[in-house]
């Protein structure tokens, strides 16, 4: 998705993660795991396996990134996705596709592919199954982290967390997540150490505030951008994509204007779903907040070495190490903060004009130092 | 036109040494009154205020309001270069991107010269509203300053109780308990040695301890140290200077709260 710095100053903050200690937030898991299955591999590529063969990657990312955000005091809650809604069929369907895509590469190079073009295939293929998930809540529930299974979206109900206050933030490296009106939106948050990526905190009222957009002309400009739900309308990218929604207001208004031009370059897509799809984001299907309770627990000893080490072969000292943290992260008290007490005084207009000019300015140097003009 | 002097560079080294710890990036706000900070460390917990009042300096002149921004350990580099008791001077222009910063040796008749390049720092401005205070400490600030230290080798918490005829400060570690008590005395011969409680409500507060181990790097600009501590809220810790503060706002720890 498109939204650009230069457009919202101030709403995005990097931040590193010590500093988010004591704060509660809603992971989405079915991403985080799919994020592990792609990432976490041994040297050659390959992923993790138990001795019979079975993946560990999901596990091997699950318990050292939590550990990590255990270690920095911040307190993670993950969230599963539920059932798909019905208008994503087209985009699973795509994604199924994109994968069976993947196999006949890998099947075609495997006489004479190198290994890095065969594992590069090979990460296309990835899904995540339904025993992973499981695996991935079995172990949650020993480290004593809890868990929240969406009835629908995972995102949506990462949202619903932060916005009923029982988290500070949804974490997802989707930028959808916004549509949702989460407080803050957390990326980077399930990195690896070794990537050295700050995480990026996004304040979804300072974008909208940013762009002078109520909640439905965002998500109806996330719409036109390309979401999960339906297409997009040909031909708009970004840019006009974002200039339409400012002049017109609605989807509604744009198909207007673009039927009422003269041989439009722009086609509508025919039945396009977009009601249906904004929906989704302005009332998403969601367990509301106030009925969900959180629990951080202390972790099951025996029952983690049981799992980890005898079932699926993780070293049963590297495990132990891991409990330790975990009982020493769940017990040091909580840090306040100032904002609790203080209030920020708003920016004055100069210096909001001043902070967008230079986000401008930077914005343009990248684009300079990416591409060199040539004429 | 801005132009600050102090007879003694050692002040302005001090200040930046206790307060470059906290925060990396830090505007400076000079106006016809003397120069202010404020700034709060990354994980917004700890807060300085700072007011350098003019009369701290020989000879102070500010035309317009302006804001330095700087980047602490540029500037602390070059502060350290000079001498404490050779004489600063800042200066700078109405509009200004550099910061020009001059040594002068006494006796030598050596003058050093460095500018430094000024930042447009981003930064949050709180509102810090009078908080009502529970009770008010004063000790010499040395002795706060061996304590915390002490302290610090057993915990990463301390714990500062007041009631009317003592303070307490307590941690609990892994290897054990540790207290240090103190009880009110007047030094008439020395004010500064005194130890003083003036108490409305007793309190019992816990800090982290990292963050007053970076307070006490002011310890050496006043004999002593004023805390005001409020149940629930955050303690104010002041040293004094000839005129003006450089105040620290701590957010306390709470106990884990099961919701």
């Amino acid at each position: 998705m498109g939204i650009k710095a230069e457009h919202v100053p101030h709403a995005t903050t990097t931040n590193e993660m010590k500093n988010l200690f004591s704060r509660k937030v809603a992971i989405d898991a079915s991403m985080c795991l799919y994020q592990f299955l792609i990432a976490v591999r041994q040297q050659d590529g390959a992923q993790l396996s138990s001795s019979d063969g079975e993946t560990t990657s999901h596990l091997m990312g699950m318990f050292y990134r939590t550990l990590r955000m255990v270690d920095n005091h911040v307190k993670p809650v993950y969230v599963f996705d539920g059932k798909p809604p019905v208008l994503k069929g087209g985009e699973l369907e795509k994604r199924l596709a994109r994968r069976e895509e993947a196999e006949k590469q890998i099947e075609a190079l495997k006489e004479t592919g190198t290994v890095e073009e065969i594992s590069k295939f090979e990460r296309r293929t990835v899904r995540v199954t339904r025993e992973q998930n499981e695996e991935a809540k079995k172990l949650l529930k020993l480290m004593g982290i809890p868990y929240v299974e969406a009835p629908c979206e995972a995102e949506a109900q990462c949202a619903e967390l932060a916005k009923a206050g029982k988290v500070y933030a949804a974490a997802s490296e989707d930028m959808d997540t916004l549509c949702y009106r989460t407080p803050f939106l957390l990326r980077h948050l399930t990195f690896s150490e070794q990537r050295k990526e700050p995480i990026l905190e996004v304040n979804t009222e300072t974008v909208l505030k940013g762009l002078d957009f109520t909640l439905e002309q965002f998500v109806d400009l996330c719409i036109m951008l390309g979401c999960d739900y339906c297409e997009s309308i040909r031909g708009v990218g970004p840019v006009t994509a974002f200039k339409l929604i400012q002049e017109h207001k609605s989807i509604e208004k744009v198909i207007e204007w673009i039927e009422s031009q003269e041989d439009c370059k722009y086609k509508v897509p025919e039945d396009w779903p977009y009601k249906e799809a904004r929906e989704l984001f302005l009332n998403p299907d969601v367990t509301p907040g106030s009925e969900v309770e959180l629990k951080w627990t202390s972790p099951d000893e025996e029952g983690l070495i049981k799992y980890m080490v005898n079932e699926k072969g993780f070293s049963e000292e590297r495990v132990k190490a891991g409990i330790e943290r975990l009982k020493k992260g769940l017990k040091t008290g909580k840090q306040g903060r100032l904002d609790g007490f203080f209030s920020v005084a708003p920016k004055t207009k100069e210096q909001l004009e001043k902070a967008k000019k230079r986000a401008a300015e930077e914005a343009k140097k990248a684009k300079g130092a990416k591409k060199p003009r040539r004429r | 036109m801005f132009e600050a002097k102090f007879e003694q560079a050692a002040l302005f080294k001090k200040i930046i040494d206790a307060i470059k710890d906290t925060t990396s990036l830090c505007n400076f706000n000079c106006t016809e009154h003397g120069i202010t900070v404020q700034a709060v460390d990354d994980s917004r917990v700890l807060l300085i205020s700072l007011l350098i009042g003019s009369d701290c300096f020989q000879s102070y002149r500010c035309d317009k309001s302006i804001t330095l921004g700087m980047d602490m350990s540029n500037l602390s580099k070059v502060l350290k270069t000079g001498n404490a008791n050779d004489s600063l001077t800042l200066m700078a222009e109405d509009s200004p991107d550099s910061l020009l910063i001059v040594f002068e040796e006494s006796e030598k008749s050596k003058i050093s010269e460095y500018t430094l390049k000024l930042m447009d720092i981003e930064s949050d401005y709180f509102n810090i509203d009078d908080i009502e205070q529970d009770s008010l400490i004063t000790l010499p600030a040395s002795e706060f300053q061996k304590t915390v230290k002490d302290l610090s080798q057993i915990s990463d918490s301390l714990a500062i109780l007041v009631t009317k005829d003592t303070i307490k400060f307590h941690v609990k570690g892994e290897m054990g308990d540790g207290d240090v008590i103190l009880k009110p005395a007047v030094d008439l011969e020395n004010t500064d040695n005194s130890v003083k409680i003036e108490l409305n409500k007793a309190v019992n507060l816990n800090f982290g301890i990292k963050y007053i181990l970076d307070i006490i790097k002011g310890s050496s600009l006043a004999p002593a140290i004023t805390i005001k501590l409020t149940d629930q809220n955050p303690a104010l810790f002041e040293f004094k200077l000839s005129s003006g503060y450089l105040r620290f706002y701590l957010a306390p720890k709470f106990e884990e709260d099961e919701e």
